[in-house]
């Protein structure tokens, strides 16, 4: 049994063939998905930018941190589980797209990097408010936090720009929704 | 000038990356753009920030919140080229305008005056559920005009 027949199973499954399929569904899950970003994303950036000293300089860090993370943990939480649900119901397309794959080992360094900077940063921004200036820690934390984060929405949107090598080896179980790169493509190719 | 226009010459057509780019940019900007205008709404709701005003937060957040919006709509602007027409007989992107028309002149009179005086409670919450539900009504219709 081949990767490739594990999650052609998943992706079989009477739960993600009607997430698929749904005309209605589908995009109200990938408009979730984007609220959180806009959302929640937006919280994560200005936790960062707070930690470079750039912006909020009038509320101490630990404001910033502490009030913005309950929103951000529950913001997490329902944008993990819509990509869940985007993702499963394509997984046969994405599980070996470069994209898809560099953004899940970079939501993995995202893990990595709240165990590595919690003690020093996020978990002790009463002594960074005491300190003088931003320790580079956290500023670390903070540029580190941005590259991960600018770089998992960028390589989620790169995910369906994707092109393979070669035809697909089974014909395609879904159609694809209009999306506007096709569109263009056809629209160039035409005025040619 | 209409070398510009013709969607057949954009460059943004013609290329691999910079479609994905422009998105990019658009989507980073506008989670910039309504993750600080969600912040000062949500304080306005008494559901966090407990210990800033709204008026503090929001001081705090506009210049953050004009930058995005101005690079977001200029990303727009970008995208929306590479296939005008299609975007302009498009029901969910007719939405998208007017509602971000809407959202950006209440987001500096109404919601801003409320955020900085001492309104009641009520009118508070009122202002500030307008605001999110019709910032958040943008981004899904940026998404179905996809599907539509």
């Amino acid at each position: 049994m081949s990767f490739h027949d594990i999650f052609q199973a998943v992706q079989d499954t009477e739960f993600f063939t009607a997430m698929r399929e749904s005309a209605l569904v589908y995009p109200i899950v990938l408009s979730l998905h984007l609220t959180c970003i806009a959302i929640f994303g937006g919280m994560i950036l200005m936790t960062d930018l707070r930690l470079l000293g750039w912006a909020f300089q009038s509320v101490p860090v630990s404001d910033v941190v502490k009030q913005f993370r309950p929103f951000k943990t529950v913001g997490l939480i329902v944008m993990v589980s819509c990509g869940i649900l985007l993702g499963g119901a394509k997984i046969v397309d994405y599980y070996d797209n470069p994209y898809f794959l560099i953004k899940m080992t970079l939501l993995l360094l995202v893990a990595v990097h709240a165990w590595v900077f919690h003690r020093d940063v996020y978990g002790n921004t009463q002594v960074i408010d005491r300190a003088p200036a931003i320790p580079a820690k956290a500023k670390a934390a903070a540029y580190l936090s941005l590259f991960l984060w600018l770089g998992i929405m960028s390589m989620g949107r790169w995910i369906a720009y994707y092109e393979r090598p070669e035809p697909h080896p089974l014909p395609r179980s879904h159609a694809l929704p209009v999306i506007p790169e096709l569109h263009r493509q056809d629209y160039a190719r035409a005025q040619r | 000038m209409m070398l510009a226009f013709d969607p057949a010459s954009n460059p943004l057509n013609n290329n691999e990356w910079s479609f994905p780019l422009a998105e990019c940019i658009h989507i980073a900007t506008f989670a910039m753009a309504i993750g600080t205008i969600a912040t000062v709404d949500l304080c306005m709701m008494g559901l966090g920030f407990r210990k800033q005003t709204p008026a503090q937060l929001l001081k705090e957040t506009s210049l953050w919140t004009l930058a995005g919006l101005i690079i977001t709509i200029s990303a727009g602007l970008v995208i929306f080229s590479t296939d005008p027409v299609r975007y302009y007989y498009n029901w969910s992107f007719r939405y998208k305008v007017i509602a971000l028309v809407l959202a950006i002149v209440y987001n500096y009179t109404i919601h801003r005056k409320v955020a900085v005086s001492d309104s009641p409670p009520v009118v508070r919450k009122m202002a500030a559920l307008v605001s999110l539900a019709l910032w958040v009504s943008i981004v899904f219709s940026g998404i179905f005009y996809a599907f539509t």
